[in-house]
């Protein structure tokens, strides 16, 4: 190739070129997400301008009237309930493998383990659909009715329905597997930056494993862990496929009675009745998008500003 | 610096700190045994269903051994660590069972499905009678590829485009444009599909077809795909930029001929991800395409079945045959993530 000497406008021009590829690329991304909030709004704007506030405090999905009724509240609670039922069981879960990994595993298991568990967190959720429906339900149905059983006292695990199927516990089971390796693979990494000196400090001051963990490794790795849980609630609110086979749809705001099949989910309303609808139904559908994505980019905005922060704290 | 680990140590290996006496190891042996004999005897005795058992007798029995045996051997200051052992590989145990267990109903029932044919073979003839000796989802896998890679090639240029905006730039919006990008990597699925929904199908632009599908999958891949680039181009010493300018190369020429190269497995490890995020992404397909019998290596116009839609048009027809087929394309989608997997680790041992 036969270089030729460039003079300064030639080359203040390229890299003006250059800077103003990379920044149309930046301001195009920024502009995405705000595209996104202002089509859905644009096309559901007769929804929430016919149903005013109570398309988020009422319960009834009536498409049969003219104007139709949709309220969604059943569906907030249902899909903010499934979360906290999946984070129940996944962040325990999670924080214990993540600590076994790093600090008890023998190397080999460990790195093993690593890699298992980072590609377990790129597992498609239809797959994770597909075992909860043939593999999960029957086992957990069988646990939520020794719940009711043995527990039924408390309010939680009251079940009067007779039915063990469909419930948000089912759900969120399913939704616990899909994120426990999200949030176990995010709490391995910022355990495994935590400073191996002030461990080896720790101990060496007479520090037992579990004081180590509780004064060292918890109060370092705590902001990113909790990171990592806003990443698998982010995922949570957000999941579909892996919840739309195992979860009943019914419009009955259920508030915590987690065993009953009342309730149900955004994202499974929206799969569900996107088929066949009318037109004012499918702008009620988006209008429940809309709502979703508020909801979980408030949750992710958090899980930002959160590990940004802490990434600050580790850099200084 | 010498860090602890390059300290010298003694010979041979010798790490006498860890030298466990004969009796303290077969106290620990009885710790772990005694309780599941125990359990398993309750449980035979008194027909306790399992999950109870494991919960409410198992696990108090072992805690209280494990004091036992740590009170016995490291006297009182061992009773803490005995429980945080208890409970982190309980907890381990557990999710290893489960997550043990997705991966081998999958490999387990799709290899009993799978077959070459099917690997190859559209699903034009397959009926809810067919026999799993006919058809398959070879349309549904050039499907996938040709969604995703469609997405690739518009996400790859756009996020890396975007990192270099960040890394190599002094643009004044640097801060904002990474929020918003790390703040997209929690658009829900099917919020993506229904936005494209929103601005093509809606107003009569398009019916459904695969590139609406690519347009939905590029929204979840960008992130991914920018902030590993960003991670990657941050990486790049800084010396090597300023040797590159201090030579006279122009900024553009400074990044493509150092820069660019000395990232290069970086960024594809980078684009890897992304593609592992969305191969198997399902919501926003199901809002923008239709499943399809028949091969279609058309994705701007007409019905296009991908991996993921097809395995879910299979478990909501609900047959057996059917359900044969779901598993075999799930164990299909398993091992293209596994290779993707694979790819990347292998270019991450490359340096």
């Amino acid at each position: 190739m036969k270089r030729t000497p460039m003079n300064t406008r030639q080359v203040a021009k390229g890299d003006r070129a250059f800077f103003g590829i990379s920044s149309a690329a930046s301001f195009f991304t920024l502009a995405l997400v705000f595209l996104v909030l202002i089509f859905l709004s644009f096309r559901s704007w007769t929804t929430f301008a016919e149903q005013g506030i109570k398309f988020v405090t009422g319960s009834t999905w009536d498409n049969t009237t003219n104007p139709g009724t949709f309220q969604i509240l059943p569906m907030i609670v249902g899909t903010v309930l499934i979360s906290m039922v999946g984070l129940a069981i996944a962040v325990p879960a999670s924080v214990s493998v993540a600590y076994f990994i790093e600090y008890m595993a023998p190397p080999r298991i460990s790195k093993i383990a690593t890699s298992l568990i980072d590609l377990l967190a790129a597992l498609p959720s239809v797959v994770i659909g597909l075992w909860g429906m043939m593999v999960l339900v029957p086992q957990a149905s069988e646990w939520s009715g020794l719940l009711t059983q043995h527990l039924g006292f408390i309010p939680f695990f009251r079940n009067t329905s007779g039915n063990t199927l469909g419930s948000p516990f089912m759900a969120g089971w399913t939704v616990a597997i899909m994120i426990i390796p999200i949030i176990t693979s995010v709490s391995r990494e910022v355990m495994s930056r935590v400073d191996k000196e002030l461990i080896s400090a720790s101990t060496a001051l007479g520090g037992t494993n579990f004081s180590t963990m509780r004064r060292v490794v918890i109060p370092t790795a705590k902001s990113g862990i909790l990171g990592g849980i806003l990443l698998g609630l982010g995922r949570a609110l957000g999941e579909t496929v892996a919840i739309f086979f195992v979860l009943n749809l019914i419009f009955d705001t259920n508030w915590y009675h987690i065993l009953e099949p009342r309730g149900g989910s955004i994202p499974s309303l929206i799969v569900a009745k996107f088929g066949e609808t009318t037109p004012s139904e499918l702008s009620a559908l988006m209008a429940a998008g809309v709502v979703l994505f508020i909801v979980t980019l408030i949750v992710n905005m958090i899980a930002t500003s959160i590990v940004q922060r802490s990434e600050k704290r580790m850099a200084s | 610096m010498a860090t602890l680990e390059s300290l010298p140590r003694p010979n041979g290996g010798v790490t006498p700190w860890k030298v466990r006496s004969r009796s303290v190891s077969i106290i620990i042996v009885l710790a772990s045994a005694i309780p599941a004999a125990i359990t398993f005897g309750i449980q035979k005795a008194l027909q306790v269903p399992g999950p109870i058992a494991l919960l409410l007798i198992f696990l108090p029995i072992q805690l209280v051994s494990s004091w036992i045996a740590a009170a016995a051997t490291r006297g009182r200051r061992g009773i803490a660590d005995a429980s945080l052992n208890v409970v982190v590989l309980f907890a381990t145990t557990f999710v290893s069972i489960m997550l043990g267990s997705v991966l081998y109903s999958v490999i387990n029932w799709g290899l009993k499905a799978i077959s070459p044919h099917f690997i190859y073979q559209n699903n034009v003839y397959v009926t809810t009678t067919t026999s799993l000796d006919y058809g398959g989802a070879g349309h549904a896998l050039l499907g996938s590829f040709l969604v995703v890679g469609l997405a690739t090639v518009v996400a790859v240029p756009l996020g890396i485009a975007v990192a270099v905006y960040l890394t190599e730039t002094r643009g004044r919006f640097r801060s904002p444009v990474r929020f918003f990008a790390q703040a997209m990597s929690g658009l829900p699925s099917i919020v993506s599909g229904l936005f494209i929904y929103a601005v093509f199908m809606a107003s009569g632009i398009s019916r459904p077809a695969g590139w609406l599908a690519s347009a939905a999958l590029v929204l979840l891949m960008l992130p991914t795909i920018i902030r590993m680039s960003e991670e990657v181009l941050k990486l790049v010493p800084g010396d090597l930029r300023s040797a590159a300018l201090a030579l006279g190369a122009p900024q553009r020429r400074a990044f493509f001929l150092v820069i660019f190269p000395a990232a290069k497995t970086g960024l594809i490890t980078a684009i890897l991800l992304g593609l592992a995020r969305v191969v198997g992404e399902t919501a926003p397909l199901l809002v923008t395409t239709r499943v399809n019998a028949n091969t279609n290596v058309n994705p701007f116009s007409g019905d296009i079945s991908t991996l993921p839609t097809y395995i879910f048009s299979y478990l909501t027809a609900g047959f057996d045959t059917g359900n044969a087929r779901a598993w075999a394309a799930a164990l299909m989608l398993l091992s293209v993530v596994a290779m993707i997997f694979a790819a990347t680790r292998m270019l991450s041992n490359q340096k």
